[in-house]
């Protein structure tokens, strides 16, 4: 198999401004389909940045690089499209929006993606139906169904939230941002299990996590670390284990 | 004296013979609101409290009573019927007893008994309402009935502005601990221009509760001026909740008393202005006495070249210790030529209270239409949802589920969304 044909997602020496200071610089990162990669490193090196950028959020300015998603120029396109062609961004802080219906949101958002594909929309029962089914792998409660997008939801709620439109919606790459941060032990298990039931030869998923603890449950197939905006190591899971023990502080001092 | 209160004396001086009804005393309070408006003029523009109303559509208003109808509209022309909730139908200001359930103990048309004449500030065009007013309905209900009471009055407008306006009057008075629910609409019949002057009068005695619903959906050509006045005694509650989305220039003066230690004043306030429209709210709370609560929600869509105002102004008396008034006021920009005022307003005569407020004018939240971009949705339709989720803080607090799901519908039907109706 070629390298184009089984590329997800190929960064080529990226660099983003934000408000004109520059958060990444010279990314390079290549993510084949069915691989797992984890990104790791400092609060501040770039990691939510880079999540952002690839999900089309506006504010950051692309100076340099290339971004290509399944052989097209990411970032040519507005978000929304990136999302009907099955591109996903799991929030770190889920956006709550009171008098949005979640179920309305989940369909809308199947919606979309079916148009794409020239396919009507999804039927209302069967929908619902499998919004249990996947609701239920997240340990979710029926009174979510009524309730507004991710209003008064607790932190864990949130998250749950977010794994569960990426099981409705059954993107080809999920970029994951900070999914794991503020979860006990018992809703990361639930999460992790989410996100494992997602793993396919034909799906990639990125993991943007501060901490290796994800790492346990939702094993990569890469780890990278990030440091002031480009990858200073990468590895294979042995890294994520490595920074547990000695900290960021030894590979940004190599980095520097 | 204006041009515009000669036109107004003159129109009062030929509907004599129409104005005669409710014997001398009424025929005496008619002439008493005149000669105060007289006195006090119309407010112009210059007036401080009346700079976002559009009073230049008065030129072409004729003050005279619009004649009865001949024909009353189709039940089918209505808002479809609330089970179990008994309607009571005025066309032009009077009252069409063929078109409304029966009268009842409590429930009372009569021919307007000018009263007193109003007496808080502003309320100017509640003395043109006394002045030119017709029949009136009166609602009166004691602790004896059983259930609380659930009404619904609809003031129908049909006639064009040309030829006379519309003057609906309404007054509500609710004895110690008695419970109303009341639904006031305001809607067109035709697609005639009409000019509606209407006048809300509410006293809530100790311990009543009042769930006061008023909807305002008349047609794009159509001028409304209203005044509200209430009296609040001790512990009583009043839920008032407006949605205002249509006529072409809509001003609504609230003139609210919280005049009973512990009284509940909750405003829900929802306005949606497109096209030219403009929408104006003026309220004036006033807290009189010791420990009573105001809680103040605005939201207000402006698109298109529309004007969408409000203005709330929450007066604490000296003696007021220990109130607690809240005010969230938020106007939504929806338009690039739109226009939004919002203005919290605080005259606090003494230390002991807490009140707070915000006040927002802005565009969609970013972050919140990224989201929803973010899920594949296109740009127009996670706009009209963010709309939609922009009015929710009012739109929630109607608790009578059938007329919310009508309320729900007629604001999906403004914002031009068919696929909004399946959030319903």
């Amino acid at each position: 198999m070629g390298e184009r044909e089984s590329s997800m997602l190929s960064i080529k020496g990226l660099s983003v401004t934000v408000d004109g200071k520059p958060i990444i610089n010279g990314l390079n990162l290549e993510v084949g389909a069915g691989e797992v990669h984890a990104i790791m490193g400092p609060n501040g090196s770039g990691k939510s940045t880079l999540a952002y950028v690839l999900a089309g959020r506006p504010g950051y300015t692309v100076t340099a690089g290339t971004v290509h998603y399944l052989g097209q120029d990411l970032l040519a396109l507005p978000p929304e499209e990136r999302a009907r062609r099955g591109l996903f961004l799991g929030f770190q802080y889920p956006v709550e929006i009171p008098g949005v219906n979640n179920v309305y949101l989940l369909k809308a958002a199947v919606n979309a993606v079916r148009t794409v594909h020239g396919l009507p929309e999804v039927d209302a029962f069967d929908f619902l139906g499998l919004v249990r089914e996947k609701m239920k792998l997240m340990h979710m409660e029926d009174s979510f169904l009524s309730r507004a997008v991710n209003e008064g939801f607790s932190g864990g709620e949130k998250k749950r939230n977010e794994i569960l439109q990426m099981l409705v919606l059954e993107p080809r790459l999920a970029i994951l941002d900070e999914t794991d941060s503020g979860l006990d032990i018992d809703a990361l298990k639930v999460v992790a299990a989410g996100v494992n039931s997602q793993r396919a030869p034909d799906r990639s998923c990125v993991l943007v996590t501060h901490y290796q603890r994800l790492l346990e449950y939702v094993v990569p197939d890469y780890v990278h670390v990030l440091v002031r905006g480009r990858i200073a190591r990468s590895g294979d899971r042995t890294l994520a284990l490595e920074l547990e023990r000695r900290g960021y502080d030894f590979i940004a001092g190599e980095a520097a | 004296m204006s041009t515009l209160t000669d036109r107004i004396a003159q129109d009062f001086a030929s509907s004599a013979p129409v104005l005669q009804g409710g014997g001398q005393a009424a025929v005496l309070g008619r002439r008493r609101a005149l000669d105060a408006l007289e006195a006090k003029g119309l407010p112009s523009s210059r007036d401080e409290n009346w700079k976002y109303a559009n009073l230049r559509s008065l030129e072409r208003a004729r003050f005279v009573p619009a004649p009865p109808v001949e024909t009353l509209p189709a039940a089918a022309e209505l808002p479809p019927a609330l089970p179990g909730i008994a309607r009571y139908v005025f066309v032009d200001g009077h009252f069409a007893p063929a078109a409304s359930a029966a009268l009842r103990a409590g429930v009372v048309s009569r021919t307007v008994q000018a009263g007193d004449g109003a007496t808080m500030a502003d309320e100017r065009f509640a003395l043109l309402n006394q002045a030119f007013a017709t029949d009136g309905l009166i609602i009166e209900v004691d602790e004896t009935h059983a259930r609380p009471l659930q009404l619904e009055v609809l003031f129908v407008a049909s006639a064009v502005a040309e030829n006379g306006g519309s003057y609906p009057r309404l007054e509500v008075r609710l004895h110690p601990r008695a419970q109303l629910t009341l639904i006031e609409r305001h809607l067109s019949a035709t697609p005639a221009g009409s000019f509606i002057t209407s006048a809300v009068e509410v006293e809530a005695a100790a311990g009543a509760h009042l769930e006061h619903y008023r909807l305002q959906e008349l047609n794009a050509r159509s001028i409304l001026f209203d005044t509200l006045s209430a009296r609040l005694a001790a512990e009583a509650v009043y839920r008032l909740h407006l949605i205002g989305t249509g006529a072409q220039s809509a001003r609504s003066t609230l003139a609210l008393r919280l005049a009973g230690e512990r009284a509940e004043l909750s405003l829900a306030v929802a306005t949606l202005g497109a096209r030219q429209q403009v929408q104006d709210t003026y309220a004036v709370v006033e807290h009189a006495v010791a420990n009573a609560r105001t809680a103040q929600t605005f939201r207000g869509i402006a698109a298109d070249r529309a004007r969408v105002a409000f203005n709330g102004k929450i007066i604490v008396l000296p003696g007021a210790h220990g109130t607690d008034s809240r005010q969230s006021l938020r106007g939504l920009l929806a338009g690039p030529e739109a226009e939004i005022d919002v203005r919290p307003q605080l005259e606090i005569y003494n230390d002991d209270v807490r009140c707070s407020h915000g006040a927002t004018a802005g565009k969609l939240d970013d972050a919140m239409l990224f989201y929803l971009l973010s899920r594949g949705l296109d740009r127009a339709t996670a706009q009209r949802l963010l709309k939609w989720a922009f009015l929710e803080d009012v739109i929630s607090q109607v608790t009578l589920a059938p007329l919310r799901r009508q309320i729900e519908e007629r604001l999906a039907g403004q914002l031009h969304d068919e696929a909004l109706r399946e959030l319903l």
